[in-house]
C-alpha cells in the first residue's frame, strides 16, 4: 500500500530548533488546525491557513532563542496552551497569544528539553533534570551524560519521566530516583509517546538514524521493534504518530537531519514498513500529522532548520492545464506572488540604504565593523559501518564556499549527494604552517547543507577546522573546530566480552579524578566532558573498524585500561604519558601484555581481510571475463566460479566501490599491531615491515601468525 | 514529468563517447557503439535475423538484434553518415590508433581502410567549406586529416596539440561549415578549410564539442565544465565535480530551440537551456553515460533523444508534448517561484539585520565575533621574485591589512595556474599576522584573473570578515626585468616589421608584463624565470622589431599577443632558432629510423605467425597420432614462440609510441613555425611545411620555417 503526498510550502520563520512546531487541537470536527512555531529569533508564531494563505493569529516580540515548544493544558481539557522555553525561562501562552505564565527555572544552563503534562513541567538542561508541579520544585536528577530529550508516561497517580541520554541509554525515573535504564543501539536524540492518550510505549530515534519502540514497564522495559538504518540516512530529529494512511492504525512519521521525511505504516504482522519517503533539502526539525491546508485533507506538517513550514498533503495537486500556452496560476498564488514581490521591492530599498550607510562607516577612522554571528547547524559523527567520520554543515542561507583545514593527516572522501566542486590545495605539512589538508568546496547555487566524509587514522590526533562562508553581504566566514581524538575510531558500548585475552595498562600517580577524566576525554570520543559523580567510573568502547574492545576504569590516583588490541594500549600509553608530562605529574605506568592477544586480534581481522582480498581478486577478474564472454558469445564454457563472478559483477563492483582503501587500512592496522607488539618488548622492528607486507601480499593466516611469533 | 518512452538493456558494454546512430540500409536507424575487445556492435531491432554472417560481421549469441563487427584493434572513435555520392545507406566509419575504416554495413564490405600515422582520436563527417563532397575528418596527434568516399586525402592541417573533439558548424555565418577543433592544450580552434580563423582558450582539455544552432555551440572540458559559446564569446558555463561524457543538442521541451543535453560520469543526464544554462530536465542512469545521440528509433516519424550508459542501458525520450508546458520536472513551477521569492526575502532580511546589528555596535568584550575597524582595506601587490636558495622563482602576491587585524587565511580561486581550481594559505595559529605572501608559479603564459578571498579578523576570532578582491596576473608575468649581465645572449631570434608607433608597443609591454615602474622605451631585456634564458625585445625606428630568445614557443606567444593588441591581421617574419632547429633535425632522422624498425618488426611478426600455424598443425597431428612426447615438445616450442611474440609486441609498441611522440613533435614544429606569423603568411608557412615533409625535403622545411616561404 503506497500513498502519494504533495508538497506545499506555507510560511518561513527564523531558524528553528528541534521540536519547536506543534499543531493546536482542532476546534470542531474536520476543521483546519492552527500551527504554533517558535524560532531562534525568539518569536513564537501562530498561524492558520485561509484560502491558501497563511494568516497569523499572533506573533510574539523577538527575544532569546527558543529551544523547545510544547502544548499543555489542564488534564481533561484540550491541550491548547503553548509553552516555550528559552534560556532558563519557560513561558506559557494561550491560543490567542496572551502570555499567562513566566517561570524562571533558576538553572545555570539553558533548558534544552521540556515536557508539559497537566500541571507538571519537566525540564532538562544538559545533565540536569528538574520536575516542577505548579511551578514548585518537586524532583531533581543528575544524569551521567548529556540529556537530549525528555518524555513522560503519566497515569492517574503516577508520572514516570524518561530521559534520552547521549551515552546510548534511556533513563526511567521515579521522583528523583533512577528506576532502571534501557540500552538503545545509538545515542537517542528524540523521544515521543507512541500513544498520546497514555499507555506505556515510547518511541525513540537515534542520532545515527535508528528508530525503536520500547515498552516501559514497572521495573523493566521490553523492546518491541527496531528499525535499522541500512540506507545510511540522516539522524532522527523528530517523530510523531498519526493515521495518515487512513487505515485506522497510527502510522509513524519521522523527520531526519538529512531532510528525509518518512512515513512508516504497519502491515498485518504489526511490523513497521516504509510507506512514503520525501526529501526536503534541509534538516527536518519538527513533524506532526494533522489537517492544516484544507479541510478534510490530512497532511504531514514539517518544520525545517531554516524555518520553512511545509506540508505534505493528501490533497491532490490541481491540474494546471488551461487554454493557451502560458502556465496559468491560480488567483491565490498570483496574489501571493505579487505581495511577495512588493515586499521584496521595499526590502531592496531598505537594504540599499543599509549598504550605503555601511559603506560610509568605512570612511570613518573610529567606527568598527562587526557583523552578527550567523547560525550553523553542524554535526560531526563517527559512522559505525565504514569507520569514518561524517561532517554535516547547515546554514540558513546558501553557502558560498567552505575551507577545510586539518593539522593531522586525514582522508577526505567523496560523497555522492554532494554537488560542490572540491579542490585540494598544495599544503606544507612541515612547520611553520603544519597543514595536512587544505581543501576548498565551491558550492552550487542554493546549497544550504553540505555533507562530507573524513577518514582518520588512530594515533594521529589534532583538529579539523571548517571555515564556512555563506552568500550573504557583508561577507563573513565562521570557523568551526572538530577534534580528531587519538582513539578516533572507538565508540561507546554497553558491555564487552571479558573472555578475550586482554592487555592491561595501569597508571598510578598523584592525579585527581577530574584530571584523569580529562585525559580520557582527550583520548576517546563520546565521553561526557563533566567529571562523573561518584568515586570511580568505568567506560566501555569498541573499535568500529576492527571490532576490538577497550575498558577504561579509573578513580583518583589510579587508572586501568584493558584492550585486546595492543595498538590501542600503545596509543593510550603514548598520549597519556605525554599529557601527564605536560602537566608535570609524575606517573607510574605499568603494563601487562598478553601475547595471545595479538594472535587473537589477527584471527579477528582474518575473516575481514580474507573477504576483502577475495573481493579485490574477483573485481580484478570482472573485466577480463566480460571480454571473454563477448568474444565467445556466451559464458557457458567458463567454470562455475567465474560464471558466478560474471553473474554477480554488479553487486561486487558496488561493494568494492562502497569501501575505498579498505584493504590498505587493514594492512596499516596489521603493521601497527606488529610494530606495537615489539615496541612493548623494547625492540624496533620497522626494518622488518617490508617482509610483513610481502607476507600480506600472499596472505595466509598461519604464515602471518608464524611471522608475528618468530620475528 | 518527462519519462523515457523506451528502455533497452543491450548486455554489451559501451565505450564512452563512441556511440552513433546510422541508417545503414537507408531506412532503419541502428544504434552503433564500440564495445570491449575491439568490437563494434550494431543494434538493429527492425530487420531481425536477415543478416548474412560473413566477413567482419557476426551475430551476437546473446541477442538476436545485435550484430558484432570485428575491428581487432581498440576503437578510438566512430561515426556514421553519408559519405559516398551513390550509396543507399549510411557509411560506418571506425577509427583506431593507427587506422581508419570506412565500412558499408548493408553490403558487408570495406569501402576503404587507410593507415593514419597520427591516429584518430576524434571523427566528424560532413561538408567542410567549399569542398564538393562530404569528408570524414579525423583528428589525431596534432594533425587533422579529411578523407572522401574513395579514401583520398583531401584535407590536412596541423593544430597545437592532440585533438580530442571535433565538430562542423557554420561559425562565421557565411553559409559554409567551419571545423571546430578541441585539443589537449585547452584551446578550441576554428578552421575555415585549412586556415585558422579563431582561437578560444579554455582551462582544461576540451573533450567534447557539439553544434547547437546557427553559430552557437556547446563544449565540455575534462574538469567537469560544460558551457555554450556563441561564436568566440562564451554565453554561459557551469562546473560540476563529475565529468561530462557526452554532449548533444536536442529540443527536449519542444519550444523550437535546442537544449544542451549532457551525459555525466555519475550517470546523470541533464538538459540545459542554451541561453541560461538552467536545468530544465534531469534523469539518472545507474552507471556512467557513454553517449547521447538522436534518431527515429521507433520509426514513427518522431525523433527521439537516445542516451546510452557504459553498462549498455539505453533510454529514449520523446520531446515533451504541449500539455507539459515546458515543465519537465516533477515539481510545481508556482511552488518553486514562491519558494525562490521567499528565499530572496529571507536573504534580504538577513542582510538588513547585519546592517542594523552593525549600526548598533557591539560590546568589545565579545571578541569571537571578529570586530575590525570599519576603515580596514586590504592592500595587494604583485611582484616578480627571482629564484633564491630556499624558493623557486615565482610571482609574489602580497596581501596586507593596514592595522592590527590579522589575516586568518587566504583563498585564491583561479583557472589554470593551480593543481585544482584554488590555492589556500592558512598560517598556523602562532604565525598569524597582518600580511600574507603567496608565491604563484603560473605554468603557462596566460593572463589569469585571481579571485582572492581573505579572512580578516582578530587573533581569537571565530568569525571573520571576508574581503573579496580580483587581481589580474598579466600574460607574461614570469619574466624579470633585472637582468644578470653575465648570462649568455640568446641565439634564437625573430624579426618582423609593424606600422605602428613605438609608444603602442610600450603600452603593450606595460600591460602584458609585470613591470614595477613601467617602461618608456620598447627596447628591453628580461630574464625568463622558467629557466629559458634571456628575452630581449628591440624596435628600430623603421618599425622593425627583433625578438631574441631561445624559446620558440615564447616568441610565438609574444607575436600573437602583440598582433592581437595592435590589431595586425597579417604579419610575416623571419626567424632563426638554431638550437630548436637542431633538435628538430635529430627528430626527423629518428622518425626515419623508427619507420625502418617498424617495417622490420612487421616482417618478423609475419614470419612468426607462419611458424605458429605450422607448429600448431604438427602438435595436433602428434596428438591425434598419440605421440605424446612430440606433442609436448611442440607445445613447449609453441609456448616459447608465444613468449617471443609477446616480447616482440612490447618492442613494437614501444617503437610505435616513440614514433608517435616524434611525429607529434614534428607536427608541433610546423605549428610553432606558423605561430611566428599572423594571418595569410601563417597559413602559407603551414602548407609549405606540409608539402616539404610530404616530399621529404628537409632542407626546404627549415628554409620555410626561417624565411616564411619555400622560394628564395
Amino acid at each position: 500500500m503506497e500513498i502519494h503526498l504533495n508538497r506545499v510550502d506555507y510560511i518561513q520563520v527564523g531558524v528553528t530548533s528541534q521540536k519547536t512546531m506543534r499543531l493546536l487541537p482542532a476546534l470542531g470536527k474536520k476543521a483546519t488546525q492552527k500551527v504554533a512555531v517558535a524560532d531562534h529569533d525568539g518569536i513564537l508564531t501562530c498561524f492558520g491557513m485561509k484560502k491558501g494563505e497563511a494568516v497569523p493569529v499572533f506573533k510574539t516580540l523577538p527575544g532569546q532563542k527558543i529551544a523547545r515548544l510544547d502544548l499543555g493544558g489542564a488534564a481533561g481539557t484540550p491541550q491548547e496552551k503553548i509553552f516555550v522555553c528559552s534560556g532558563s525561562h519557560v513561558r506559557g501562552f494561550t491560543k490567542k497569544g496572551k502570555q499567562f505564565l513566566t517561570f524562571e527555572a533558576n538553572l545555570t544552563e539553558s533548558i534544552n528539553a521540556m515536557h508539559v503534562s497537566g500541571s507538571d513541567l519537566f525540564v532538562c538542561a544538559s545533565y540536569i533534570f528538574n520536575h516542577y508541579c505548579d511551578c514548585k520544585d518537586q524532583h531533581y536528577y543528575l544524569s551521567g551524560d548529556k540529556i537530549n530529550d525528555i518524555s513522560c508516561l503519566s497515569s492517574e497517580n503516577l508520572s514516570r519521566p524518561v530521559l534520552a541520554c547521549q551515552d546510548r541509554v534511556l533513563r526511567v525515573l521515579q521522583g528523583s530516583e533512577l528506576v532502571y535504564d534501557i540500552e538503545v543501539p545509538g545515542p537517542p536524540s528524540v523521544l515521543e509517546l507512541y500513544n498520546k492518550d497514555g499507555g506505556e510505549d515510547v518511541l525513540y530515534g537515534t542520532t545515527d538514524g535508528k528508530i525503536g519502540l520500547v515498552q516501559i514497564g514497572e521495573s523493566a522495559a521490553a523492546t518491541k521493534w527496531e528499525i535499522d538504518n541500512d540506507k545510511k540516512k540522516g539522524g532522527i530529529l523528530c517523530i510523531d504518530t498519526y493515521d495518515i494512511m487512513g487505515d485506522g492504525v497510527n502510522d509513524i512519521l519521522v523527520g531526519r537531519d538529512d531532510g528525509t521525511v518518512e512515513v512508516f505504516g504497519f502491515d498485518s504482522s504489526s511490523e513497521p514498513t516504509l510507506r512514503f519517503e520525501h526529501v526536503l533539502s534541509e534538516s527536518v526539525t519538527s513533524i506532526q500529522g494533522g489537517c492544516v491546508g484544507k479541510e478534510s485533507y490530512d497532511e504531514v506538517l514539517t518544520a525545517t532548520y531554516t524555518g520553512w513550514v511545509t506540508g505534505l498533503t493528501t490533497e491532490p495537486q490541481k491540474a494546471e492545464a488551461g487554454p493557451g500556452d502560458e502556465v496559468r496560476m491560480s488567483k491565490e498564488i498570483q496574489s501571493k506572488v505579487e505581495a511577495l514581490r512588493a515586499e521584496l521591492e521595499q526590502l531592496q530599498v531598505k537594504v540599499l540604504q543599509g549598504r550605503e550607510q555601511y559603506q560610509q562607516t568605512s570612511q570613518s577612522s573610529t567606527a568598527v565593523s562587526a557583523v552578527p554571528v550567523f547560525s550553523i547547524n553542524d554535526k560531526f559523527t563517527l559512522c559505525q559501518d565504514d569507520a569514518s567520520y561524517s561532517l554535516t554543515l547547515e546554514v540558513q542561507t546558501a553557502i558560498d564556499n567552505l575551507l577545510l583545514q586539518s593539522d593531522v593527516p586525514i582522508d577526505l572522501l567523496d560523497v555522492d549527494k554532494n554537488s560542490a566542486v572540491v579542490s585540494f590545495s598544495e599544503c606544507d605539512s612541515e612547520q611553520p604552517n603544519g597543514n595536512f589538508l587544505l581543501a576548498t568546496y565551491r558550492c552550487q547555487a542554493n546549497t544550504t547543507r553540505l555533507e562530507l566524509k573524513v577518514r582518520s587514522i588512530e594515533g594521529q590526533y589534532g583538529t579539523l577546522q571548517a571555515y564556512v562562508t555563506p552568500r550573504l553581504q557583508p561577507k563573513t566566514c565562521q570557523v568551526r573546530q572538530y577534534q580528531i581524538k587519538p582513539l578516533s575510531l572507538h565508540q561507546r558500548t554497553h558491555s564487552i566480552e571479558q573472555e578475550r585475552p586482554m592487555n592491561r595498562l595501569s597508571l598510578v600517580g598523584q592525579f585527581s579524578f577530574a584530571e584523569i577524566h580529562s585525559w580520557v576525554v582527550f583520548c576517546l570520543p563520546e565521553v561526557p566532558e563533566k567529571t562523573p559523580a561518584g568515586e570511580s567510573i568505568a567506560f566501555y568502547f569498541h573499535n568500529t573498524f576492527l571490532g576490538t574492545q577497550l575498558e577504561a576504569t579509573y578513580c583518583k590516583g589510579e587508572g586501568h585500561f584493558k584492550s585486546d588490541n595492543i595498538s590501542t594500549i600503545s596509543i593510550l600509553n603514548d598520549v597519556l604519558s605525554k599529557e601527564a608530562t605536560k602537566r608535570k605529574i609524575n606517573l607510574n605506568i605499568s603494563y601487562d601484555i598478553n601475547d595471545d592477544s595479538v594472535s587473537h586480534t589477527l584471527k579477528m581481522i582474518h575473516p575481514k581481510l580474507q573477504y576483502q582480498l577475495l573481493l579485490a581478486r574477483k573485481v580484478q577478474l570482472i573485466d577480463a571475463l566480460k571480454e571473454l564472454q563477448v568474444h565467445e558469445g556466451n559464458a557457458d564454457f567458463l567454470i562455475a566460479e567465474y560464471r558466478n563472478i560474471l553473474d554477480e559483477s554488479a553487486n561486487l563492483l558496488e561493494e568494492y566501490k562502497k569501501q575505498p582503501a579498505h584493504l590498505e587500512r587493514l594492512y596499516g592496522m596489521i603493521t601497527d599491531l606488529f610494530i606495537d607488539k615489539f615496541k612493548f618488548k623494547g625492540q624496533n622492528v620497522k626494518t622488518k615491515v617490508s617482509s610483513l607486507l610481502e607476507i600480506l601480499d600472499n596472505y595466509d593466516l598461519n604464515s602471518l601468525l608464524d611471522f608475528f611469533n618468530e620475528a | 514529468m518527462l519519462v523515457p518512452i523506451f528502455t533497452l538493456k543491450l548486455n554489451h558494454k559501451i565505450n564512452p563517447r563512441m556511440v552513433t546512430v546510422g541508417k545503414f540500409d537507408g531506412v532503419h536507424p541502428c544504434l552503433t557503439a564500440a564495445t570491449q575487445a575491439g568490437k563494434v556492435f550494431i543494434h538493429n531491432p527492425h530487420a531481425r535475423g536477415q543478416r548474412p554472417v560473413a566477413h567482419r560481421l557476426s551475430q551476437s549469441a546473446q541477442d538476436s538484434d545485435i550484430s558484432l563487427l570485428n575491428i581487432n584493434q581498440a576503437v578510438t572513435c566512430l561515426t556514421a553518415g553519408t559519405l559516398g555520392p551513390n550509396t543507399t545507406g549510411d557509411t560506418l566509419l571506425v577509427g583506431s590508433q593507427t587506422n581508419l575504416l570506412a565500412y558499408d554495413v548493408h553490403d558487408n564490405a570495406d569501402i576503404f581502410y587507410r593507415e593514419v600515422t597520427d591516429g584518430a582520436n576524434a571523427i566528424v563527417l560532413g561538408h567542410l567549406g567549399d569542398k564538393p563532397s562530404p569528408l570524414a575528418i579525423i583528428g589525431g596527434n596534432c594533425a587533422l586529416q579529411g578523407f572522401d568516399h574513395a579514401g583520398n586525402d583531401h584535407f590536412w592541417t596541423v593544430t597545437g596539440d592532440n585533438v580530442r573533439s571535433l565538430v562542423l558548424c557554420d561559425f562565421t555565418g557565411d553559409g559554409k561549415n567551419e571545423l571546430l577543433v578541441g585539443s589537449e592544450d585547452f584551446d578550441i580552434r576554428v578552421f575555415k578549410e585549412d586556415e585558422l580563423v579563431y582561437e578560444m582558450s579554455e582551462n582544461e582539455t576540451v573533450t567534447s564539442l557539439c553544434h547547437m544552432h546557427d553559430s552557437r555551440f556547446g563544449y565540455a572540458l575534462a574538469n567537469g565544465t560544460v558551457g555554450v559559446y556563441d561564436r568566440s564569446a562564451r554565453y554561459w558555463r557551469i562546473k560540476s565535480k563529475n565529468h561530462a561524457m557526452s554532449i548533444h543538442a536536442f529540443d527536449l521541451n519542444a519550444d523550437g530551440v535546442v537544449e544542451l543535453i549532457t551525459g555525466w560520469s555519475n550517470g546523470k543526464i541533464d538538459a540545459r537551456s542554451d541561453r541560461t544554462g538552467e536545468v530544465i530536465f534531469k534523469d539518472n542512469f545507474s552507471s556512467s553515460v557513454a553517449g547521447v545521440v538522436e534518431g527515429d528509433y521507433r520509426l514513427d516519424g518522431q525523433i527521439q533523444l537516445i542516451c546510452a550508459s557504459t553498462e549498455g542501458e539505453v533510454r529514449g525520450y520523446l520531446p515533451a508534448s504541449k500539455d507539459l508546458k515546458g515543465n519537465l520536472m516533477d515539481s510545481s513551477a508556482e511552488q518553486d517561484l514562491i519558494r525562490e521569492l521567499s528565499q530572496r526575502r529571507q536573504n534580504l532580511l538577513l542582510e538588513l539585520r547585519n546592517y542594523e546589528e552593525n549600526a548598533k555596535g557591539v560590546s568589545e568584550t565579545n571578541s569571537g565575533v571578529g570586530v575590525i575597524p570599519a576603515n580596514t582595506q586590504l592592500q595587494t601587490a604583485l611582484s616578480v621574485r627571482p629564484a633564491t636558495e630556499a624558493q623557486k622563482a615565482h610571482v609574489e602576491l602580497s596581501i596586507s591589512t593596514p592595522n592590527e587585524t590579522i589575516i586568518r587565511a587566504v583563498l585564491i580561486f583561479a583557472e589554470g595556474i593551480f593543481e585544482g581550481e584554488s590555492h589556500v594559505v592558512h598560517p598556523s595559529a602562532q604565525n598569524l599576522s597582518g600580511c600574507v605572501r603567496v608565491p604563484i608559479v603560473p605554468p603557462k603564459d596566460i593572463p589569469v584573473d585571481l579571485h582572492i578571498k581573505a579572512f580578516v579578523g582578530g587573533k581569537t576570532s571565530t568569525q571573520f570578515h571576508v574581503f573579496e578582491i580580483t587581481r589580474q596576473l598579466p600574460r607574461f608575468s614570469m619574466y624579470d626585468i633585472t637582468v644578470d649581465s653575465s648570462a649568455a645572449p640568446p641565439t634564437g631570434r625573430v624579426t618582423f616589421s609593424i606600422n605602428d608607433r613605438p609608444q603602442r608597443v610600450v603600452m603593450w609591454l606595460n600591460q602584458n608584463f609585470l613591470l614595477p615602474e613601467g617602461v618608456d622605451s620598447p627596447d628591453i631585456t628580461f630574464n625568463s624565470l622558467r629557466g629559458g634564458g634571456l628575452l630581449s625585445i628591440s624596435m628600430a625606428s623603421n618599425g622593425q622589431i627583433t625578438l631574441r630568445t631561445d624559446d620558440i614557443d615564447l616568441a610565438g606567444d609574444l607575436i600573437q599577443s602583440l598582433a592581437s593588441f595592435l590589431a595586425i591581421e597579417e604579419l610575416s617574419a623571419e626567424a632563426d632558432f638554431p638550437g630548436y632547429f637542431e633538435e628538430l633535425h635529430t627528430t626527423l632522422t629518428e622518425v626515419d629510423e623508427f619507420h625502418s624498425v617498424h617495417q622490420k618488426l612487421t616482417a618478423a611478426m609475419a614470419d612468426h605467425s607462419n611458424y605458429i600455424r605450422n607448429m600448431l598443425v604438427q602438435a595436433e597431428d602428434a596428438r591425434l597420432m598419440g605421440e605424446m612426447t612430440t606433442m609436448k615438445k611442440r607445445y613447449r616450442e609453441l609456448y616459447d614462440l608465444n613468449r617471443d611474440l609477446v616480447n616482440e609486441y612490447k618492442i613494437r609498441s614501444n617503437n610505435h609510441n616513440a614514433l608517435l611522440a616524434c611525429l607529434k613533435s614534428v607536427n608541433q614544429a610546423i605549428q610553432r613555425a606558423g605561430r611566428l606569423r599572423v594571418g595569410k603568411p601563417k597559413n602559407q608557412v603551414i602548407s609549405a611545411c606540409r608539402d616539404a615533409i610530404k616530399s621529404n625535403n628537409i632542407n626546404a622545411l627549415f628554409r620555410i620555417m626561417k624565411a616564411g616561404t619555400a622560394s628564395s
